[in-house]
């Protein structure tokens, strides 16, 4: 007992120092005021609290929640087939099939983006193509609007949704499935019936993880975005750099941590509910 | 995003930097003097640098910031870190009024003569006690030829109906926002409500007509005409120039922003002498020219000229934006008002 302790220690400093510091500047400074001059001033205010509760700025919170809730819900609709079609294969091909999947993620993600301003822009490749193939004769804006967002954002956390759900679906017994079938079911009701409901934590885990990513992204609407939509992240970007007021980019990250924090835990709240609720049934 | 790409160009400047320093150790006997420089990446020819630490048998650190922010940042933390720094126009103001920088002895800077007469006592420094000009350039209209048919002499013509969709913004709240009040004849630096709510509601007209707000990549959306029309900075459009050659670049005859990177010391620096020296050495005719034809900048130094590469000399783009030098006004330090540009500024982005 006493040496797992004395194991687990550097782990406890690691963490002290990278998360639980920094952290606690954060909410340290988010009480802070600031000179004109941009430096912090500790004189102990919740006027940066205040101010988040302005239409402008919870309008920008409704946004990005808007943005996260799609870019989540395209995720399992694109991931859940993928992951699939990869648990599917023969077993060797699998590796590879997951390899391919994350290949992108040894590419630093910036230049992946400028790649997509590449495909999309108006001289692009994707333009160009459509061009010489003849169906269109004008190009067309696919960058720099709320659409380009979309396909950047749902780009970039795909692997965040396909990883857990293939690990869920590699552990499916299969030989429910097969009862299932020999009990005189359709693949799709097997599927409705005993695959979804068995691969339903690896489908909440990718939930999880793309969409606390997404709420704290900034670099796409920057990029691919022209910059014009104004999400969380780029409004706290904003407060750092041009604005020169951490306390109230703090308060924005304090709360956009809280707002994260309270939406998991009702998230799973509801998820064990509706289990619970099914094994009753 | 932007600041990853910098950092990154800012590794491969180190690794460079690096290499030449410890080749000329092994050459030059006893241990060599260090250059602490603070500065944006790519700002220099390294050819210059190193005959730099030829000449005085020194060793230059460049190590690099992505924006005055984070230039500010690390002073306030422990400027002695560093002897030569490079806050830009406004910067400069809040690092004075913060006392972060040191006197610079002009004796020691006799090159600094050479710069041309209107960058000697920019409104953000008048008696240039602590800083000197080094890069400038000035905000105007870039437009390409094949699109926009009528000359955009007035920064009216961005509103224009036909450009919808296709103009670019600095992704700047001073540059854009100053714009604008220029636009209503007023200062780039009021601080009056009123004039900035009429000027943010006059760009409120103008959002949604815009592509994109850029400065990182702005360079590539004109080089492959994604934009027709926009706001940029002299020294960018004379490099979209030279790869695209539909574009062409004016100054509004309403007045427009100007701007600078400095050189200055920070207060405390442990190699004031070698730092002078420094700044006294890029000012040297020469060594500006050689270095201007690679940071593809308007030299502001007069005695240069001689030195400077026809092509040089000849970019029609650096011509008009060193004629127009004296319609720019410099941003200075807003203070107080900058949360209200801020707020105008999130506004809108935001479209609200």
């Amino acid at each position: 007992m006493k040496n797992g302790k004395f194991l687990i220690a550097p782990l406890l400093l690691w963490l002290g120092i990278f998360f639980a510091i920094p952290l606690l500047i954060v909410v340290v400074v988010s009480f802070a005021g600031r000179t004109p001059y941009g430096q912090v001033i500790f004189n102990w205010t919740l006027e940066n609290y205040v101010r988040f509760f302005e239409p402008l700025y919870l309008s920008i919170f409704a946004d990005t929640l808007w943005v996260a809730v799609l870019t989540t819900v395209f995720t399992i609709i694109l991931g859940y087939p993928l992951a699939y079609y990869i648990a599917q294969l023969p077993k060797k091909w699998q590796q590879p099939g997951l390899i391919l999947v994350m290949i992108p993620f040894w590419i630093n993600f910036l230049i992946r983006s400028f790649a997509w301003v590449i495909i999309l822009r108006s001289q692009g490749v994707l333009n160009t193509l459509l061009i010489k193939l003849g169906f269109i004769t004008a190009p067309l804006q696919l960058l720099y609007n709320d659409t380009a967002v979309m396909v950047g954002m749902v780009y970039s956390l795909l692997p965040f949704m396909v990883l857990p759900i293939y690990v869920s679906l590699e552990q499916l017994d299969r030989r429910l499935l097969e009862a299932a079938y020999d009990l005189g079911a359709t693949p799709f009701t097997a599927f409705r019936k005993i695959t979804l409901p068995l691969t339903l934590s690896g489908i909440s885990e990718g939930t999880i993880l793309v969409f606390i990513s997404s709420l704290g992204m900034f670099i796409v609407p920057e990029i691919m975005g022209g910059a014009k939509a104004a999400l969380v992240g780029n409004l706290i970007q904003n407060q750092f750099l041009s604005a020169r007021n951490w306390p109230f980019g703090s308060a924005l990250s304090i709360v956009l941590a809280i707002l994260s924090l309270v939406l998991i835990t009702i998230y799973y709240k509801a998820l064990a509910a509706g289990k619970g609720g099914g094994k009753d049934a | 995003m932007k600041k990853l790409f910098i950092l990154l160009s800012a590794l491969l400047v180190l690794a460079v930097a690096g290499c030449g320093g410890d080749s000329k150790q092994s050459t030059s006997g006893g241990e060599p003097q260090v250059l602490n420089l603070y500065s944006w990446a790519d700002n220099f020819d390294p050819a210059v640098i190193e005959k730099f630490e030829k000449t005085y048998n020194c060793r230059v650190n460049y190590d690099v910031f992505a924006n005055n922010e984070e230039l500010l940042a690390k002073i306030q933390a422990g400027g002695a870190l560093y002897d030569v720094i490079q806050p830009s126009d406004y910067m400069v103001t809040t690092m004075r009024k913060l006392g972060l920088l040191e006197e610079l002895d002009k004796k020691a800077l006799p090159n600094t003569q050479n710069l041309v007469a209107d960058l000697r006592s920019p409104s953000f420094d008048p008696e240039g006690k602590h800083s000197v000009v080094y890069a400038w350039g000035i905000t105007g209209i870039i437009y390409n030829k094949k699109y926009v048919k009528e000359i955009p002499e007035t920064w009216s013509a961005l509103w224009k109906p036909e450009y919808r969709g296709r103009v670019i913004l600095l992704n700047d709240n001073r540059e854009v926002i100053g714009m604008a009040l220029k636009k209503h004849g007023r200062s780039n630096n009021s601080t009056d409500p009123a004039a900035v709510k009429e000027a943010v509601d006059d760009l409120k007209q103008l959002a949604p007509h815009v592509l994109a707000f850029d400065t990182d990549t702005i360079k590539q959306k004109f080089i492959a005409e994604e934009a027709w029309i926009g706001t940029i900075w002299s020294g960018d459009a004379s490099f979209v120039y030279k790869e695209n050659k539909d574009v062409a670049f004016l100054v509004p005859k309403e007045g427009t922003t100007i701007w600078a990177d400095t050189l200055a010391i920070p207060k405390g620096a442990k190699h004031k002498e070698l730092a002078h020296k420094f700044i006294n050495f890029l000012y040297d005719p020469k060594i500006s020219a050689q270095n201007y034809e690679y940071i593809g900048y308007s030299d502001p130094n007069e005695k240069a000229v001689p030195y400077h590469s026809k092509e040089y000399n000849d970019d029609p783009i650096l011509k008009v934006g060193a004629a127009a030098i004296a319609s720019g006004e410099w941003l200075t330090d807003i203070g107080p008002a900058l949360p209200m540009y801020d707020r105008y500024w999130t506004e809108l982005k935001t479209g609200k």
